[in-house]
């Protein structure tokens, strides 16, 4: 109960408008105190209260130790950073035009391209909080200057940067894989599809919508010169950027480096590359890695503070509530498909997919046992749905993330309408995957 | 007076911003130089690669207090956006004292703990030619709240002095109309 | 009484069998007693701190805990004893030297120091030697191989001229499976199978480095000391319980597993490291561990306890288990 009233608490707060992270932070200091004298009611001194309340938070030093030596993590400040240099050498910008340009007077023509720079990132880290920066950082100043409105340019970029939450290698699926007791490879082939398909209605969608609304997402201006010469120009801008894709992308397949080293490869080679088209400085160096010390720092402020209020949440027994409700799911495929999607949906709200992983999915897998669903399929299912629980307002963490590279014309509501429609076609996605899983490659 | 203290904290915070650079592209070289030393050398040492997490632990813990001065910490601004310079002030402040310093003061002193154990009992790493001294590390965490803690002094004196200044053109604005 | 403890595990609550003992023990405990004394097990996905479960138990965050003594090895090199260490004990063999020989009371000298009592707390037998994705002929063969594995099996690698490399757990399929490692290793089948090694990695090495890995239970002194005498006892009864069934539970699953193993993937060898390989790992050993008896007069106590009992016991593994295997075999076609 104490969680309930607690998650409405911080929604209040953070209204307010002082920093996310901290909010977050003071509401379970709060609630920390709250749930003391619960547990230790009646009896009630303020020594023991005080006690049991500071020994809660004397586990604080423990999570963020674990959080210090989490190298998966590593992946963030590498990503920026290969981020901000490519926009401050203005690579990034050239590659994003060139590719629109090639899509000559047809709109969303950038965003699109967005979509698909954010796929390829996708494939090469499986941390939601690297790829939504890096491509905040790559590509909203591009579509703003276009004059991209700011849902279609803050929606599509969310999106695109929580595709590494599903495209493998992906951490959920591999937190999927422990409590599934299947093999992550199995996990990671599974997902390729529904991927796929999630990339393509992205694109279809923001075709449609630029068509439809003309302001939304103009066409790139003409550029002078011959269609023979653009097409050079084009190829030229693109040319950087994919071989350092390629970098990236291919020094973990042959395995030179993991995913999270791969990023620092990607570093490298973006300074490499900027210095190699004549747009390196010492400037521009300082300047990107003072800029990823702050946004880094953001996100980690972010999974400290998340990590107090989880804290205090399960500490406060909510957990428990949640077990005994689910346990109580019915039986019959269909509800029981319906309800549990629901409730994922429901707590992602609340808590970070790791918990809703080992708190959640082991109360339904024996359920979904005896009812005979495919493991696999069941997974993919959970992780579509976790992947959407970045993104859904108010307590979505992509939203949080993208929010803290924006310029400060895009307010957080733009944010909150800009990711509506692809959660929408996340649920549809998901839906399909229910309806059709022989489409998807799954036996039933 | 006020003006020259919110000064001296910029500064103090322009240095750990510099330092902290230093540490991230260290961080990445680090990272990099592993990767090519495992695959074209087949040698990568142990101690080099906890070096890794140190770096990014030195970079995560001490940037919380470089982006707090450079406003570089998400709020959710629906609201806020629409306030006034002096009432986001005056939320920065009480946010500063209520929401902040508790938990930092909080963890500050919940890691001593943590940090004397490993000192004590002179932990090490587990690993083969690990590094040594993982006190030290761990005390990054106090260190870290505690220098957070003296940012957001330096962060209340910047927007009491945002609240004065907003204060007295409020007064000149009231004079004029008066005249 | 009522009494309510809570237990911090080093895993996540899905990791079986090693996650399986304590919330057994707490149904146990919970159950000889009415339902007065009660253990809420918590794996690491809810502390989230694997690895912090000493300083946690000793801190009084948990009562109790459920981890593995090498763990803590960075704190305490004599900790690995009760664990396993390199070519040592058989999980018979250290099971006696545990509860008859002098292996608890070294153990708990070890753990005075933190503050808590220890106690084993199950045993997977003989881990793996782990997965290579090429065949190891010759000394040559190691040099330069980038394998990970940790502790004092990585040591003693170290000096064979291995590549030890440290990769994040949630990286270590996609790191094998694309060569960023050659090597690796992990526990036994049972476990193995759901990291999915055997696809990406045809060589399966036998064991040598962790022949019998004792897990532990940490109970914090003064809270152990406040329960009534009646608890203690059925906390200790419950302890020791548990810790055979995993033994049991863990070789079931590896056999099991191995099976399924052996039906998918036909291909797989199961092999034993080359003779002169495995003296070379024998030296190394020698090495690592009188170097650290050299240096620590507590590690050098346990080292020597350790050597006695074994010596004694081996003869009699040989002539039973050993002879009895053997026997078998001449009787099976
Ligand atoms: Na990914
Ligand atoms: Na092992």
């Amino acid at each position: 109960m104490i969680g309930i009233v607690m998650f409405f608490a911080a929604l209040a707060m953070l209204t307010i408008g002082y920093p996310v992270a901290f909010t977050f932070g003071s509401v379970s200091i709060f609630f920390g105190i709250f749930a003391a004298i619960i547990e230790l009611a009646p009896n009630l001194a303020f020594v023991p209260v005080a006690e049991e309340f500071f020994q809660m938070f004397s586990m604080m030093p423990f999570r963020i130790y674990s959080i210090m030596n989490n190298t998966i993590l590593m992946a963030i400040p590498l990503f920026i950073f290969m981020g901000i240099i490519l926009q401050k050498s203005e690579l990034a910008e050239r590659l994003l035009e060139a590719m629109g340009t090639l899509f000559g007077k047809v709109r969303g023509g950038v965003a699109v391209s967005t979509v698909l720079v954010g796929a390829l990132l996708a494939a090469s880290t499986g941390v939601v909080g690297a790829s939504v920066v890096a491509m905040g950082v790559i590509s909203l100043p591009v579509m703003l200057k276009y004059g991209y409105s700011k849902k279609l340019a803050t929606g599509t970029i969310c999106a695109a940067g929580t595709l590494g939450q599903i495209i493998p290698p992906s951490i959920v699926l591999i937190i999927l894989g422990d409590v599934f007791q299947q093999p992550v490879g199995d996990l990671f082939q599974a997902a390729f599809a529904p991927g796929l398909i999630l990339v393509a209605l992205y694109i279809i969608y923001i075709l449609i919508w630029a068509f439809l609304n003309k302001e939304v997402a103009p066409p790139l201006p003409p550029h002078e010169g011959t269609r023979a010469g653009n097409i050079k120009r084009a190829v030229f801008a693109i040319i950087p950027p994919l071989t350092l894709i390629v970098l990236v992308l291919g020094s973990i397949f042959a395995g030179i480096a993991t995913p999270t080293e791969s990023a620092s490869v990607g570093s490298v080679g973006a300074v490499v590359l900027a210095g190699m088209y004549r747009k390196l400085s010492w400037r521009i160096v300082d300047e990107a890695a003072l800029e990823t010390v702050k946004i880094t720092a953001m996100v980690f402020a972010i999974l400290i503070g998340a990590t107090a209020f989880s804290m205090v949440f399960v500490y406060s027994g909510a957990d428990y509530i949640v077990e005994e409700t689910l346990t109580n799911l019915p039986g019959q495929k269909w509800t029981f498909l319906f309800l549990s999607m629901l409730a994922i949906l429901v707590l992602g709200f609340f808590i970070d997919f790791i918990e809703i992983s080992y708190i959640v999915v082991p109360i339904l897998l024996p359920i979904a046992e005896a009812i005979g669903l495919n493991p696999l399929w069941f997974a993919i299912l959970i992780a579509m749905n976790l992947q959407t629980s970045f993104l859904t307002p108010p307590f979505g963490f992509s939203l949080f993330y993208l929010k803290g590279v924006c310029p400060p014309e895009v307010s957080t509501v733009d944010l909150y309408r800009g990711v509506i429609p692809f959660i929408a076609i996340q649920i549809l996605v998901l839906a399909s995957i229910i309806f059709f899983p022989t489409f998807y490659g799954f036996s039933q | 007076m006020l003006i020259k203290v919110e000064q001296f904290f910029m500064r103090v915070n322009r240095i750990l911003g510099k330092i902290l650079t230093v540490v991230l592209l260290l961080m990445t070289l680090n990272v990099f130089f592993d990767v090519i030393m495992r695959y074209t050398f087949h040698n990568s040492s142990v101690g080099m690669q906890e070096m890794e997490w140190h770096l990014f632990s030195i970079l995560i813990l001490f940037g919380v207090s470089v982006a707090l001065l450079d406003e570089g910490h998400v709020r959710v601004d629906f609201l806020y956006d629409r306030y006034s310079e002096k009432r986001k002030a005056i939320i920065n402040i009480i946010g500063t004292l209520l929401f902040l310093l508790p938990l930092a003061l909080l963890i500050l002193f919940g890691s001593f703990g943590f940090v004397t154990d490993a000192y004590q009992i002179g932990e090490i790493s587990e690993d083969p030619g690990g590094l040594p001294f993982r006190w030290l590390i761990k005390a990054m965490i106090p260190v870290a709240f505690l220098v957070l803690i003296f940012s957001s002094v330096g962060y209340t004196v910047k927007n009491i002095n945002i609240l004065r200044r907003e204060n007295r053109s409020q007064l000149t604005i009231d004079n004029e109309v008066g005249k | 009484k009522k009494v309510r403890w809570k237990l911090a595990m080093t895993w996540s609550s899905t990791l079986t069998p090693l996650a399986s003992p304590a919330p057994k023990l707490a149904k146990m405990v919970e159950e000889m007693t009415g339902g007065n004394f009660t253990i809420r097990v918590e794996g690491a996905e809810k502390h989230k701190a694997a690895l912090g479960i000493l300083d946690m138990v000793n801190g009084g965050q948990y009562e109790m805990g459920h981890s593995a003594a090498y763990y803590w090895k960075g704190k305490d090199i004599t900790s690995v004893f009760f664990t396993t260490i390199p070519f040592g004990m058989t999980a018979a063999e250290q099971g006696s030297w545990l509860y008859y020989g002098d292996g608890m009371a070294l153990q708990q000298k070890t753990f005075d120091k933190f503050n808590i009592y220890s106690f084993p707390g199950g045993n997977t037998g003989v881990q793996m030697g782990g997965w290579f994705r090429k065949e190891i002929n010759s000394l040559e063969d190691l040099k330069g191989l980038k394998m990970r594995i940790p502790g004092l099996a990585g040591e003693v690698f170290a000096k064979l001229g291995v590549n030890v490399t440290n990769i994040a757990p949630g990286e270590l399929y996609t790191a094998l499976d694309r060569g960023t490692i050659d090597a690796l290793e992990w526990v036994g089948p049972g476990m193995d199978i759901k990291m999915g090694f055997h696809k990406v990695a045809p060589y399966y090495y036998a064991g040598w480095h962790e022949p019998a890995s004792d897990m532990q239970f940490l109970i914090n002194k003064k809270e152990f000391d406040k329960l009534p005498v009646e608890y203690q006892t059925v906390l200790k009864t419950a302890m020791q319980a548990v810790s055979a069934d995993m033994y049991f539970d863990n070789f079931n699953m590896s056999a099991e597993a191995w099976a399924q193993i052996k039906e998918e993937f036909p291909n797989i060898k199961v092999k034993i490291f080359p003779k002169e390989v495995l003296q070379a790992m024998k030296k190394a050993t020698d090495e690592v561990m009188e170097g650290y008896a050299a240096e620590n007069a507590d590690f050098k106590e346990v080292y020597e306890s350790q050597k006695a009992y074994m010596a004694k016991a081996r003869e009699w593994t040989k002539m039973s288990t050993q002879y009895y295997l053997q026997t078998s075999e001449m009787v099976s076609e």
